[in-house]
């Protein structure tokens, strides 16, 4: 997307489109192995790396902490409540797998639109995803009661021939989160193959040369190989598209479906998904700039793939206005219900208004500064901008879920929500998992895909591109 | 203590010397109820008394084997000596009420008739007794006086029952010693005395209701001419007994009889609250009977008109068709500007009334003109005698005296003025008169007017004899305490409100036991071993023969104890209405003085029920309190003191203070605090630490209010346990408000909501289907569903409650908890919102909150046929019923509270953390054995009483019969005092409840979600004066 001034001499643009290079120039095949293999492969591990898993080590057993004290005295540690009875574990379990949605996203639908630039972070946003699934699918297993018979929520088979309630949205959502996280598991493990038989073979230690041949499961690089690894990437990709719109459509129904003024709305699919997409791509965004700062990765990780993010970001986040703004048409404008009216009212300037107007400034206001290539290439803006996002999506799920259960119908049964300490103990906690999760992936495994970024290099590029030309009078 | 001791001693794994056990116990703060004064100042006499408790043990708390050993033994002799659960039936024979199986038969609840002989009155009972624990009360269908109502009091005396911090041993000097030590000490002092006829021997009792220890007094006095016996209770009746004394020339109670009062007003006077008020379950019932738009046989309807004036809001006022908040020094001078308007004395000068005010006394005086005869002014009790004397003047000159008032004798045997009484006592002993004060189930300590200095006079006394429930904060002072039985636990006699004598009879065998005031008395007698039971039937035994019966010389006796009454025992009215001469009142307070007013709690009366959890916990009506009490002012008196709610306030009065956080409710006059005395207890695990005593302010010399207060900000907060929000409407028009400001959000949301729908009688005889025109008042048609109807081919039970009869009494809200095992969670966890009733009442204020109308309307689970929680649950753990009850498998429920999010009603409860008590051996024995206790992490609610049901079910089942109308009846609509709620089948055309929801006032709440409520409402009619309120209603 340049234009004609930007410096004809700039090695980071492309000659003929004029765009940010995807991988700068001078790289290699084996530059590109290197730089990104040695990160896992090196036998001295830096020590930020140490620094900041500790730091997370340490946040996970504050999690850990709080759970256990969940488990001795019930949910009522929380600031769950009559009638807010679902707070914040519900929402950071909405948070957590709307940002899951980016990797797939990336991973998937991105794929089949050939967006080559995706290739660098595909794997991490994967990785990205699964943690983000770990890290939610914890919390409706904690939420509940009597934790220890949550497993009543699966449909086995048992002697007292009693089956879950199929019209509950809850058990929907089982069923969606666990075909998500098995599909995003085994399509970011797939998609690993090629570079795990890279890593065996660059290995050094035993150890490695042993972990990482297991892992490779015998890959050799055959064309059989590619051919086959090509074709299930492509088959799984086709099976995880419809789940980047399905699993947070029927998270969303958790709320279209149930009665209450603010829930009870037919927007909320595609507008969770979007808002799940949003999300997603601030957090990408949120892990790959330090990243790259870190690892000097940004030969490989480039202003393009920024500049990409933030274009997605901006329009997903517009998608997500369309959707405020129509909440506010139907209830103040067209619903002519009391109920849809008062919610409107209360959301904006009731008790707990003001985190309608962070969820506002955050997500509509402050990003419509994504419009500026400026500011789009500004790297640390960018990051600060990605925390921003992640901060109004949060409150986008209090939003809906706190304010909305807080005045219902009857106005005597109206109460008040906050959150007490083993609430954000348990918030801070997931972010501890989240980072622990990560910190472990980027030590030991290839956070970027090397066979990929290895067919993004110009050198690639040229036969592939050579093939297909028909000849003349073909 | 000693408990106290050893539970401290077994939670202790070291080696511990007694130093150290006293100094942990010195630490030990808040709740803990066996705090005493000596230990708190570490005098060596507590020392000396921890180690007497365990002067054999001393040595081995060095040696730890014998110390284990030790403490293995005491386990096994507290469990010995606690509650094991066969306790036996009482030795008297007591006879079992209607259904009476042959022989005790395990899970088959058998139903004695007794009575709460309550201070204003015996409340007749019928106690449901499972394997002889007594585990539900209510009152006796079959009385005349209450007919099977009660109230929370009564209700919450269960618990009382099995309050596991009741005393359960004699002490002498802090030691237990045996009863039989207290009464050869007692009688060695009697044969003493005997010579100077009881010089020196003070009795200080609580109010007497048992003509038995009248009796029993009289008779010892004649033994001991120079022995006083005097009583005082923190809530009394001096101002009705001093005004009829002065009208009369001697006591007597007035008996209103609302069921032929056409025009009711109330100076003050709360009879629709509970029984603090004399009479309140027959003046309640025979209020709302005049309420359900019965038609007369002219054809009109024969309802009531109620006019209030009041300081405190209260039920009452709010129930009131017109209500007049003004302070409770000038309800004085009102009542005798009205009576002088009627005809009766002399209108009082210096008196200015507010413009509203002269609209109200003007439009009353002309509705009272015109129903002479069948209208009724009634005094409160909480307000002067002289509002008293002129409530009786009014009614002479109204000529309603024998028609809705007559006068008789007093319900209690003794009555006295008993502010007169603590004084006379507190100045004998402060002049060491008093050698031997004998203490009958009062604790003056805690309850006597702060500048009396009752605790100082106390020093100064001989020898105190303390008899309580509770070693409370008086029997921890008193030299001996002997624990009290409970009403339940023992005999003796009482009258109802109408004067009918109820016998007191025990429903098990003290659980500690317990003596009652009847044993100390008859040891003055001649023969001092006379049992209370022998004393009771000497009592009545001659006037129960008389019955017509059987040859068996015991028939009427036993006829006696089933019925739990005995016939034909009211009083008879007396000639005369009395020549009542009001005095001037006192002036009227000046506009920027501060008053205070005292009251007694709603729920914990004057203290003595503080440690009933249920009645600590269940909000309190109009203010939604629950756990505390507070400064009640008015929103204009709050901001003129520059506070905001739960600001901890300090109140200075005559030089005495006491800190109070304040609380604004609608309606309450301003210019005036109202206080209520019952909180502040310093002992039990329940009422200790909860609240602040009013009485440590409170002037001996105007114990009811006292102007001259002053307020000053102590800048602390105190977060008051209110469970429902409440907001004011600050919403302008364009935001669908009503711009004013002053007016309750909730009370606005719901009317326009459609959940209060009410109308005046005009508007209802124009319009009779009001209630089904408007936004969101139209029921969706059956078939308006994505799912298929349910059928109910059998039965459908349904609810319907009837807003015009509802006083907001809270009476079924603590019978549900008796009957459900609902769990009390506990001051925190209420103010959180986690109160686990499942039948509340909710409370809307319309109008201007300075002036407020009130509508309650209780909600429970509505049943509804497409129940929305159903549809959501993952697990199935809520479902529906063939007869379309919607039920909780609570073993299924593993606690994801969707349930609760999806019900619009709002009525889902959640054990969010272990609420029920698991661990209390007296407890258990307390619970309905049909309903299961529910763990943690479950969700729970109304069950209709399903428990109920299927008794009822199974019985007819068994006799191959359909279930009777009337049969079932749920806990809420069993302690209802007002009929308010019916239960039954709507599939049976011809059941009452079938009817009332075929009413055109019959609406169901929120029905336009199409969630079919089984609970349906009968909408709210109101009697206006058409002169005062032109435009209200529908």
């Amino acid at each position: 997307m340049a234009t004609k001034d930007t410096p004809v001499n700039d090695p980071m643009l492309d000659p003929i489109t004029g765009e940010f290079a995807v991988i700068a120039p001078g790289h290699t095949f084996k530059s590109v192995t290197e730089e990104i293999s040695n990160i896992v492969l090196t036998p001295r591990t830096p020590l930020g790396w140490f620094f900041g898993f500790a730091i997370a080590g340490g946040v996970v057993l504050m999690l850990l902490v709080a759970l256990t004290w969940l488990f001795l005295r019930g949910v009522g540690i929380w600031a769950v409540t009559i009638p807010v009875a679902w707070g914040f574990a519900i929402i950071n379990f909405v948070w957590w797998i709307g940002i899951g949605h980016a990797g797939t996203l990336i991973s998937a639908i991105l794929l089949l639109f050939k967006q080559g630039w995706r290739n660098s972070i595909n794997r991490f946003a994967e990785a990205m995803t699964i943690f983000a699934v770990v890290c939610a699918g914890l919390f409706p297993l904690i939420h509940t009661g009597r934790p220890w018979l949550a497993y009543w929520l699966f449909p086995y088979p048992n002697t007292m021939n009693v089956w879950p309630q199929f019209r509950s949205p809850l058990l929907w959502d089982v069923f969606a989160v666990s075909t998500y996280a098995t599909i995003s598991v085994v399509f970011w493990y797939i998609g690993m193959i090629p570079d795990l038989g890279t890593l065996r073979d660059r290995a050094k230690s035993r150890f490695g040369q042993f972990f990482y041949g297991m892992l490779a499961v015998g890959w050799r690089g055959s064309v059989r190989h590619w051919v086959r690894y090509e074709m299930s990437s492509l088959l799984l990709a086709g099976l995880a598209t419809p789940l980047v719109l399905s699993v947070h459509s029927v998270i969303s129904f958790d709320f279209a479906v149930a009665l209450l003024p603010g829930w009870h709305t037919t927007i909320f699919p595609p507008y969770f998904v979007a808002g799940a997409i949003y999300s997603g791509f601030a957090m990408v965004i949120t892990l790959a700039i330090p990243i790259r700062e870190f690892y000097h990765l940004e030969d490989l990780i480039t202003l393009r793939h920024v500049d990409n993010m933030c274009k997605v970001m901006l329009a997903t986040g517009l998608i997500v206005a369309y959707g405020y703004s129509t909440e506010v048409f139907m209830s103040y404008c067209y619903s002519a219900s009391k109920w849809e009216y008062f919610m409107m009212w209360n959301r904006m300037f009731g008790p707990i208004g003001w985190a309608y107007w962070v969820l506002i400034t955050c997500n509509i206001a402050l990003p419509q500064l994504l419009w500026s290539r400026k500011l789009r290439r500004n790297v640390p803006f960018v990051f600060l901008m990605s925390l921003i996002v992640n901060t109004g999506m949060w409150f986008e799920r209090f939003v809906i879920i706190v304010i909305s259960l807080s005045r219902d119908y009857l106005p005597s049964s109206w109460g008040t929500y906050r959150a007490t300490k083993w609430d954000y103990m348990t918030l801070a906690g997931t972010f501890g998992l989240f980072t622990f999760l990560f910190f472990l992936f980027i030590r030991f495994l290839p956070m970027i895909p090397m066979s990929e970024l290895r067919l993004m290099l110009p050198q690639a590029k040229i036969r592939a591109e050579a093939e297909p030309l028909p000849e003349a009078g073909d | 203590m000693r408990d106290s001791v050893k539970e401290n001693m077994q939670n202790t794994h070291a080696k511990l010397t007694l130093a150290e056990v006293r100094a942990k116990l010195a630490g030990q703060k808040g709740k803990k109820y066996w705090r005493s004064i000596d230990e708190l100042a570490g005098t060596p006499e507590f020392e000396a008394a921890v180690r007497e408790e365990f002067p054999e043990h001393s040595s081995e708390w060095i040696d730890p084997v014998s110390r284990r050993g030790f403490l293995k033994l005491m386990g096994a002799s507290m469990a010995l000596a606690g509650l094991s659960g066969c306790t036996k039936q009482p030795d008297e024979p007591i006879y079992p009420y209607v259904k009476a199986p042959e022989d005790l038969v395990l899970g088959k609840p058998v139903y004695f008739a007794t009575a709460f002989p309550f201070r204003t009155g015996a409340v007749p009972l019928l106690v449901k007794s499972d394997a002889y624990r007594p585990i539900k009360i209510d009152g006796n269908p079959d009385h005349p006086y209450n007919q099977g109502g009660s109230d929370p009091i009564t209700q919450g005396t269960l618990l009382d029952l099995y309050d596991p911090d009741r005393s359960q041993h004699t002490y002498y000097r802090g030691e237990t010693r045996p009863w039989v030590a207290f009464l050869g000490s007692f009688r060695a002092m009697l044969a003493d005395k005997k010579a100077s006829g009881g010089q020196g021997l003070y009795f200080l009792s609580t109010t007497v209701t048992s003509p038995t220890l009248a009796a029993q007094w009289k008779k010892g006095q004649a033994n001991y001419p120079n022995a006083k016996f005097l009583q005082y209770d923190p809530v009394n009746r001096d101002s009705a007994y001093a005004a009829s004394k002065a009208a009369f020339g001697e006591y007597r109670d007035a008996q209103y009889k609302l069921d032929t009062a056409d025009i009711i007003v109330s100076l003050d006077a709360d009879f629709l609250s509970g029984a603090a008020h004399p009479g309140f379950h027959r003046l309640a019932k025979d209020y709302a009977n005049r309420r359900r738009l019965d038609k007369t046989s002219t054809g009109e309807y024969s309802m009531n008109r109620l006019y209030a004036v009041e300081t405190m809001t209260t039920t009452t006022g709010m129930k009131a068709e017109h209500r007049l908040a003004l302070r409770a020094n000038d309800i004085a001078g009102f009542a005798a500007t009205l009576a002088a308007a009627v005809g009766a004395g002399s209108a009082p000068s210096g008196y200015t009334w507010s413009d509203d005010a002269q609209k109200f006394l003007a439009a009353l005086v002309k509705d009272l003109k015109a129903n002479t005869g069948k209208c009724v002014v009634i005094p409160g009790e909480q307000q002067s005698a002289s509002v008293h004397l002129a409530a009786i003047a009014i009614n002479d000159a109204l000529g309603n005296v024998g028609k809705t008032v007559v006068y008789t004798e007093t319900v209690n045997p003794m009555p006295t003025v008993e502010g007169d009484e603590i004084k006379s006592l507190v100045a004998d002993m402060n002049a060491g008169k008093v050698d031997w004060l004998v203490i009958l189930n009062t604790n003056p300590i805690y309850s006597a007017p702060a500048d009396l200095e009752f605790a100082d006079a106390f020093n100064k006394v001989g020898t105190v004899v303390h008899l309580g429930n509770h070693r409370d904060e008086t029997g921890l002072q008193a030299h001996w305490h002997i624990n009290a039985a409970h009403y339940l636990e023992s005999w003796s006699d009482a009258r109802a409100y109408d004067g009918t004598v109820s016998v007191v009879q025990p429903m098990i065998d003290p659980l500690y036991g317990g003596h009652s005031a009847h044993e100390i008395l008859q040891s003055l007698l001649d023969n001092p071993d006379v049992s209370p039971y022998e004393a009771v039937r000497s009592t009545w035994g001659t006037q129960a023969a008389s019955a017509p019966g059987g040859e068996d010389p015991d028939f009427g006796w036993r006829k006696l104890l089933h019925d739990g009454f005995l016939a034909n025992t009211a009083f008879t009215p007396s000639s005369g209405g009395g020549k009542a001469v009001i005095p001037a009142p006192l002036p009227q307070l000046a506009a920027d003085a501060l008053e205070i007013v005292f009251r007694p709690d709603p729920h914990v009366y004057d203290g003595r029920y503080a440690n009933v959890g249920w009645l600590q916990e269940i909000p309190r009506p109009i203010t939604n309190l629950s756990w505390d009490n507070a400064a009640i002012m008015s929103y204009a008196t709050l901001d003129k003191l520059g506070v905001s709610e739960h600001d901890v306030i300090e109140i200075s009065l005559n030089g005495k203070t006491v800190l109070a956080p304040a609380l604004a409710i609608p309606g309450h006059a301003d210019g005036s605090i109202t206080l209520h005395i019952g909180q502040g207890r310093t002992i039990g695990r329940v009422a200790g630490g909860v609240g602040f005593n009013a009485c440590q302010i409170r002037p001996s010399g105007s114990p009811l209010f006292a102007a001259g207060a002053t307020i000053r900000k102590t800048g602390q907060e105190w977060g008051l346990a209110i469970p429902k929000s409440h907001y004011i409407d600050h919403r302008a028009t364009y935001v669908g408000g009503d711009g004013s400001g002053t007016h309750s959000l909730e009370g606005n949301e719901a009317i326009d909501r459609g959940i209060i729908r009410y109308a005046t009688l005009d508007q209802f005889k124009q319009d009779p289907g009001f209630a089904h025109e408007g936004y969101g008042k139209d029921d969706p048609a059956p078939d308006e569903s994505l799912f298929p109807a349910y059928r109910y081919d059998k039965n459908a039970w349904g609810m319907s409650i009837d807003l015009n009869s509802c006083v907001g009494c809270n009476a079924c809200i603590v019978s549900c908890y008796a009957e459900n095992n609902i769990a009390v969670v506990g001051q925190h966890q209420a103010t959180v919102g986690r109160i686990m009733q499942w039948i509340r009442i909710d409370t809307y204020f319309e109008g201007d909150l300075a002036a407020p109308r009130a509508h309650f309307q209780p909600m429970t689970c509505h049943h509804c046929e497409n129940a929305p929680c159903e549809q959501v649950c993952p697990v199935g753990a809520t479902v529906h019923t063939p007869e379309g009850l919607n039920t909780m498998v609570y073993n299924r429920c593993v606690g994801t509270r969707y349930c609760s999010n999806n019900c619009p009603y709002k009525v889902r409860r959640f054990n969010f953390l272990l609420f029920s008590d698991y661990d209390t051996p007296s407890l258990k024995l307390m619970r309905n054995p049909d309903v299961t206790v529910r763990s943690r992490g479950v969700m729970e609610k109304c069950s209709y009483c399903l428990q109920r049901i299927n008794e009822v079910k199974i019985e007819a089942d068994k006799n191959n019969r359909a279930i009777r109308d009337g049969e079932i009846i749920t806990a809420c609509q069993q302690a209802c005092p007002t009929n308010a709620i019916v239960f039954g089948n709507i599939n049976d055309a011809t059941s009452k409840v079938a009817k009332l929801k075929k009413q055109e006032r019959t609406y169901g709440v929120l029905a336009d979600l199409n969630t079919r409520p089984r609970t349906t409402y009968v909408a709210e009619v109101i009697n206006v004066n058409p002169a005062l309120t032109p435009d209200v209603g529908a």
